[in-house]
C-alpha cells in the first residue's frame, strides 16, 4: 500500500456545528478502483467531495486534519482548489451534462486550462472513445446533449472528466439512476479505465462494489468501520458490523 | 349526490371569476377599437402612421403619429440600453455572488424601487434631474429624450432584475457543480454555464421590461418633453403615445376626430405592447430549459 496516491491524515468534517466525518485516516492506492459503501447519511459522499474540495461550495463547512495529494496538504491556504478540480475530476450521480452540445460538453474543460489547444478534436474523439461513447455519437458530436439517454449522458460525463486528463477520477453513485444495462456498460468502463486512472467510487450498490473494486471500505455514521481488500471485506470481514452489513442484517 | 352538485357549483363559480378578467380585456378592447377605428374613414392608415405632422386641433387638423411612434420607441430602446446592463448585472449579482445578508437587502431594495409610484419618479426627473442635464450640457430644456430614458430605466430595472433573477437561479446546481468540479472559476462558470442556461428567462425579463416601459405614461408627460417631432439628438424633446393620450384626452370633444385620433393611438400601442409580450412568449418558449440530465 506504498503506492498510496492521496492519504488522509486523521480528517474531520463539520456542517456547521454537526459533525459529519470523524477521524478519518485512509490512503488511497494508484491504479486502484476503491469502493466507499455504507448505509446513507454515512459520509461517504461527503468524504469523496471533501477529495476535490467541492464542499467548498456548501457555506459553513470545516475541514480538520490533512488531505494529501502529491504530498501536499490540499487543504492548505496556498492550495488553489480549482487547481485541484483539474487534477482530480469528479461524476455525479445524477448526469449532468451541460445543456450544450455533445463536443461543447468535452471540450468545456479544456478550453478553461488551454489543454487540447489546436488538437481539440482529437481531445474530443479520444475521451469519447475511452468513455466507449464514440461510435454512438461521432455522428451527432453538434447536436444537444440533452438528447441522449440517460446512461449515454453519464458516459459522456465520464468523458468530460476524463477530457481534462486528471490523476483520479472521484465517482458519487455513478449508476445509481441507470437501467441494469447501462450500469453494466459503465462497470464495464470502470474495469478499463482504471488501468490508467485511480478511481474512487461511492455506491449503495453492495454487488457492484464487490464486482468492481480492489479496495472496499466501510462507513457507519462518519467512522471509517474498516478498509481493506474488496474480496477480504466480503468474505471473511474483520468486524461483525461490516458483516452485518454487508449480508444485509441493516442499512 | 348533493356534495357532487357542490363540487359543480363551487367549479362554475371559479370559472365565472376566471371569466371576469377576461371579459373586463375583451369589454375594453372593444371599445378602443369601436372609439379609435372611426378615425380611419378621415385618415388613411397610412397617413395616420406615417404622417409627419400632429396638429389635431388646427384646421385643417393633422393626424401624422410618426413623431409620436418615434418618439415612444426611442425612449424604450435608449431605457433598454441603460436598464438591461443594470437589471442582468444586478441579478446575476444577487442570485450567484452576494453573500446571503447582502442579497435580502438588495432584493427588497429593487423591490421597492418598483413600487416607487411614477408620478414620484417623474417628479423626481422634473426637479433634479432636468435642471442639471438643463445646466451641465447648457440646454434650452432639460426635459427630453435622455431624461425620459433614465427614469424609464430606473422603472424598468425592478422588472429585469427580478425576473432575471429567478432564471439564474433555476438554474439547476448540477450544472454548477459539473462546471466546478471540472476546474471552472466561478467566474467562468457564470458566464460560460449559468448565463446560457438562463438566457431565456433573461430575454424574456428583458421583452417584458420593454413592454412595461413603452406603456409607461405619467414619467413621459412629465420629463419627455412633448414636443411632437423627430428628434435630432438625444438631448431633444419627445412626445411619447401614452403622453399625447394623456395630456389631450382632456381637451379632445368627445368623438371628436381629435378624440378618435387618441383612441387610434391607444390602439398602436396596444399592438406594440402585445407584440412585445408575444415575443417575450416566444422566447421563452423557444430556449425553455430541456431540464438537466434525467432518464
Amino acid at each position: 500500500m506504498d503506492s498510496g496516491i492521496m492519504k488522509l491524515h486523521k480528517v474531520n468534517f463539520y456542517y456547521g456545528q454537526c459533525r459529519a466525518l470523524t477521524n478519518i485516516s485512509m490512503k488511497f492506492v494508484k491504479n486502484k478502483v476503491t469502493a466507499l459503501i455504507g448505509p446513507s447519511g454515512c459520509g461517504k459522499s461527503t468524504l469523496l467531495r471533501l477529495l476535490n474540495r467541492m464542499n467548498d461550495l456548501i457555506s459553513g463547512t470545516r475541514v480538520e486534519g490533512e488531505i494529501l495529494f502529491e504530498d501536499k496538504n490540499i487543504y492548505a491556504p496556498d492550495i488553489d482548489p480549482v487547481e485541484i478540480r483539474r487534477k482530480i475530476g469528479m461524476v455525479f450521480q445524477k448526469p449532468n451534462p451541460f445543456p450544450k452540445t455533445i463536443y461543447n460538453n468535452i471540450s468545456y474543460g479544456p478550453k478553461l486550462t488551454g489543454l487540447g489547444t489546436g488538437n481539440m478534436d482529437a481531445l474530443v474523439e479520444q475521451s469519447l472513445k475511452q468513455a466507449v461513447l464514440w461510435d454512438e455519437v461521432k455522428d451527432i458530436l453538434n447536436k444537444s446533449a440533452m438528447n441522449l439517454s440517460g446512461g449515454q449522458q453519464q458516459r459522456l460525463c465520464i468523458a468530460r472528466a476524463l477530457a481534462m486528463k486528471p490523476d483520479i477520477l472521484l465517482m458519487d453513485e455513478p449508476t445509481s439512476a441507470l437501467d441494469p444495462i447501462s450500469t453494466a456498460k459503465i462497470e464495464e468502463l470502470i474495469e478499463e479505465l482504471k488501468k490508467n486512472y485511480t478511481i474512487i467510487i461511492v455506491t449503495h450498490n453492495m454487488q457492484q462494489a464487490a464486482r468492481i473494486s480492489d479496495e472496499t471500505a466501510f462507513f457507519y455514521i462518519g467512522n471509517l468501520v474498516e478498509y481493506n481488500k474488496t474480496d477480504k471485506i466480503f468474505t471473511n470481514p474483520d468486524i461483525k458490523q461490516t458483516e452485518d452489513y454487508i449480508t444485509g442484517r441493516f442499512g | 349526490m348533493s356534495r357532487h352538485i357542490k363540487e359543480i357549483i363551487i367549479k362554475y363559480i371559479f370559472f365565472l371569476f376566471s371569466l371576469v378578467s377576461i371579459v373586463v380585456l375583451g369589454l375594453i378592447v372593444f371599445s378602443l377599437f369601436r372609439e379609435g377605428l372611426p378615425i380611419f374613414g378621415k385618415v388613411s392608415v397610412r397617413d395616420f402612421i406615417f404622417g409627419m405632422e400632429w396638429y389635431p386641433t388646427y384646421d385643417p387638423p393633422s393626424f401624422g403619429i410618426f413623431p409620436l411612434i418615434i418618439g415612444s420607441l426611442i425612449v424604450t430602446f435608449m431605457a433598454t440600453i441603460i436598464a438591461v446592463p443594470l437589471g442582468v448585472l444586478a441579478a446575476i449579482y444577487i442570485s450567484e455572488i452576494a453573500p446571503a445578508s447582502i442579497k435580502e437587502i438588495l432584493k427588497s431594495v429593487i423591490e421597492l424601487l418598483a413600487g416607487l409610484p411614477s408620478v414620484v419618479l417623474g417628479f423626481f426627473g422634473m426637479v433634479i434631474i432636468a435642471p442639471w442635464l438643463q445646466e451641465t450640457f447648457d440646454l434650452p430644456t432639460g426635459l427630453n429624450i435622455i431624461n425620459a430614458s433614465v427614469i424609464l430605466a430606473m422603472m424598468a430595472i425592478p422588472t429585469i432584475s427580478s425576473i432575471s433573477e429567478d432564471a439564474l437561479y433555476s438554474v439547476p446546481r448540477e450544472f454548477k457543480e459539473a462546471s466546478y468540479a471540472l476546474g471552472a472559476t466561478k467566474f467562468e462558470t457564470i458566464i460560460q454555464v449559468i448565463i446560457p442556461s438562463a438566457m431565456s428567462g433573461i430575454s424574456t425579463a428583458v421583452m417584458l421590461g420593454m413592454a412595461r416601459v413603452i406603456g409607461e405614461t405619467m414619467v413621459v408627460l412629465m420629463v419627455a418633453g412633448g414636443a411632437a417631432a423627430i428628434p435630432e439628438s438625444i438631448f431633444d424633446s419627445v412626445r411619447p403615445m401614452p403622453a399625447s393620450i394623456a395630456a389631450e384626452m382632456g381637451e379632445a370633444p368627445f368623438r371628436s376626430a381629435h378624440y378618435q385620433s387618441l383612441f387610434a393611438i391607444g390602439i398602436v400601442l396596444f399592438f406594440l405592447t402585445l407584440t412585445f409580450n408575444l415575443i417575450a412568449d416566444y422566447v421563452s418558449h423557444k430556449f425553455r430549459q430541456v431540464g438537466s440530465g434525467t432518464l
